[in-house]
């Protein structure tokens, strides 16, 4: 293989890492108290408000019922006018946060979920606010989940970052398709599946690991 | 009796003196649930009065659906009252808003069936909790938690997680959490229910330690009358929303009014007939019978030698089948099953030097 094709190689690696990172990221910062929030505002609960919950259930359950390539194509204005373009990484990362906010507010709402009421009602009696229980008993308590989560999170988004290639949105996906494919270049394939294949391997094993630690109902010495 | 019990077995009259203001009043109080559509309303409480005196123990003793979750949970306004007044410490608290009962919570621990202990905190970091919550500087918490460990004995266990406790350390860990922030009211919601007859016991010594040597007074919810007969003072029943009754623990149990309350402490107080002699027991008496006598020793009579002094008196030979003595918020209380003969009129001088010594007798039956 040639330096050239090594170079395009290791920079749709970074341009993955990247999107994902980016789209982790800002995915997190809206899906983590849009999950709290979900898991916390039905009839009765801390943050009692069912309409709005109600709202917003449907529009997460409207993203994340559209099949993500039709997501990219649909929401091409809206990528136009926060990134200026429609091609390219940067661009990319758009159409990804847009699929990853609520897939990880889903995410986060069932690890939240999971957590024993009994432990809510421990932390009321003690006289704590909500905004007390959720940083200090919800959260804690469910970051293990949360970890898991947020690995599933990013391993279905470095799939997904293999999918913006289709629409030009470089990386591995996108060098997949245009030297592996397109031009019948099986080893660059090959290369890019391989290093797919490492990613995911590598973001699953230090997900599972962290939950692992964080993890204080195994009895560990 | 002199081989069954020792004249000072028992210290007769332990129980202290309450001062007369209460620490919680329930002033006929009410609660329903109002139902989700499509389902009617339920009526959990009616006509709740009770008064909790400070500085006693008063359980509340029922069956699962009896109301005691919701009545226990009225107290610190994890549920609100739809009727009547509560007052804590002389302050109305009916009224009191969510932001209320915030501060108000911090001067009532509780502590739960199933621990309800983070599972993410060490020992040190969940005693510490409703600290934090309150929002009490480092040094004070530091101070506070390391004292609270001493107390119920888990010093050495501070940095250990939850899962690595058993159920007696961990209901400790919920004790010291509920006395962190130095309560006058503790709320025992089924504490000893998830735990085995042994740790209960030394559960239930160490709340009535920290009522006794730190004055604060224990509303306790149960089914377990065990737990009533061990450390409390008063006891009320509940059934279907309604106190049926309510006293001095030793009263009740000596002395049940309700049917629901005689069935509680039936076990405790009760003695069953021996197998053998169970199915052969007939209501009239026949030529050459025995009777059964059920003999009741109420507090200092249940030290005095009895069958000795039937003997002696009446002459009368007496065959112990069955009996207990047990001792009920510390106080001594005995149960007695023998045969004397039936013909008469050694029976009705039997009867007769009973009734001399105060002691309550009942001729259940007669077997031949």
């Amino acid at each position: 293989m040639s330096p050239e094709l090594i170079r395009l190689i290791a920079q749709a690696t970074a341009d993955t890492l990247l999107m994902v990172a980016v789209a982790a990221g800002i995915g997190t910062l809206i899906g983590l108290p849009l999950g709290v929030f979900l898991a916390t505002s039905k009839r009765g609960e801390l943050f009692a408000a069912p309409a709005v919950n109600a709202v917003l259930g449907v529009l997460v359950n409207a993203t994340r019922s559209t099949p993500f390539i039709i997501l990219v194509v649909a929401i091409i204005p809206f990528t136009r006018l926060l990134a200026g373009t429609s091609i390219g990484t940067n661009a990319a990362m758009v159409p990804l946060t847009v699929a990853a906010a609520p897939f990880i507010a889903r995410l986060i709402e069932g690890a939240i979920r999971e957590v024993d009421q009994g432990l809510v009602e421990a932390a009321r009696a003690m006289g704590a606010s909500p905004l007390q229980i959720v940083r200090k008993v919800l959260v804690p308590e469910a970051l293990p989940a949360i970890t898991l989560g947020l690995t599933l999170a990013i391993v279905s988004l470095i799939g997904f970052s293999a999918m913006v290639g289709a629409v030009g949105g470089g990386g591995l996906g996108d060098l997949g398709i245009r030297y592996g494919y397109q031009r019948f270049m099986p080893d660059v394939m090959a290369v890019v599946v391989a290093v797919l294949i490492v990613l995911v391997q590598t973001v699953q094993s230090i997900g599972d690991r962290l939950a692992r630690r964080l993890n204080k109902r195994l009895r560990h010495a | 009796m002199n081989a069954l019990v020792k004249p000072d077995a028992f210290s007769v009259g332990a129980n202290p003196v309450f001062s007369p203001e209460p620490a919680i009043r329930f002033e006929n109080v009410g609660k329903v649930f109002s139902g989700r559509s499509g389902q009617g309303a339920v009526t959990a409480l009616s006509g709740i009065d009770l008064t909790v005196p400070r500085g006693a123990i008063l359980g509340v003793i029922g069956r699962s659906g009896a109301g005691k979750s919701t009545l226990i949970r009225l107290v610190n306004g994890l549920e609100r009252a739809s009727s009547g007044r509560i007052l804590i410490e002389d302050e109305d608290v009916t009224a009191l808003t969510e932001a209320g009962w915030r501060a108000r919570r911090r001067t009532i621990g509780m502590i739960f069936q199933h621990f309800n202990l983070l599972s993410s905190r060490t020992v040190f970091d969940n005693v510490a909790l409703p600290l934090e919550i309150a929002g009490a500087p480092r040094a004070e918490i530091e101070r506070q938690v390391t004292r609270l460990l001493d107390l119920v004995g888990l010093s050495d266990k501070r940095e250990r997680y939850p899962a690595e406790l058993s159920g007696g350390q961990k209901q400790r860990v919920g004790i010291a959490r509920a006395l962190s922030t130095e309560p006058k009211v503790l709320l025992c919601d089924e504490a000893t229910s998830a735990l085995d007859p042994e740790t209960t016991q030394s559960i239930l010594g160490l709340l009535k330690r920290v009522n006794r040597e730190l004055g604060i007074t224990i509303l306790l919810i149960t089914h377990e009358i065990p737990v009533i007969k061990e450390i409390c003072d008063r006891v009320a029943v509940i059934e279907g929303g309604r106190i049926v009754e309510e006293g001095e623990t030793f009263t009740v149990f000596t002395q049940p009014k309700h049917p629901t309350t005689a069935r509680f402490v039936e076990t405790v107080t009760g003695v069953e007939l021996p197998a053998h002699l169970a199915g052969r027991v007939r209501s009239e008496a026949r030529p050459g019978d025995s009777a059964l006598l059920r003999i009741t020793f109420i507090g200092e009579n249940a030290t005095a030698p009895v069958i000795s002094r039937l003997s002696s008196i009446v002459g009368v030979d007496v065959n112990i089948l069955a009996g207990r003595i047990d001792a009920i918020a510390g106080q001594p209380f005995g149960s007695l099953l023998v045969s004397v003969t039936a013909h008469e009129p050694e029976l009705a001088a039997v009867l007769g030097a009973l009734k001399s010594l105060e002691l309550k007798a009942e001729v259940i039956g007669h077997v031949s």
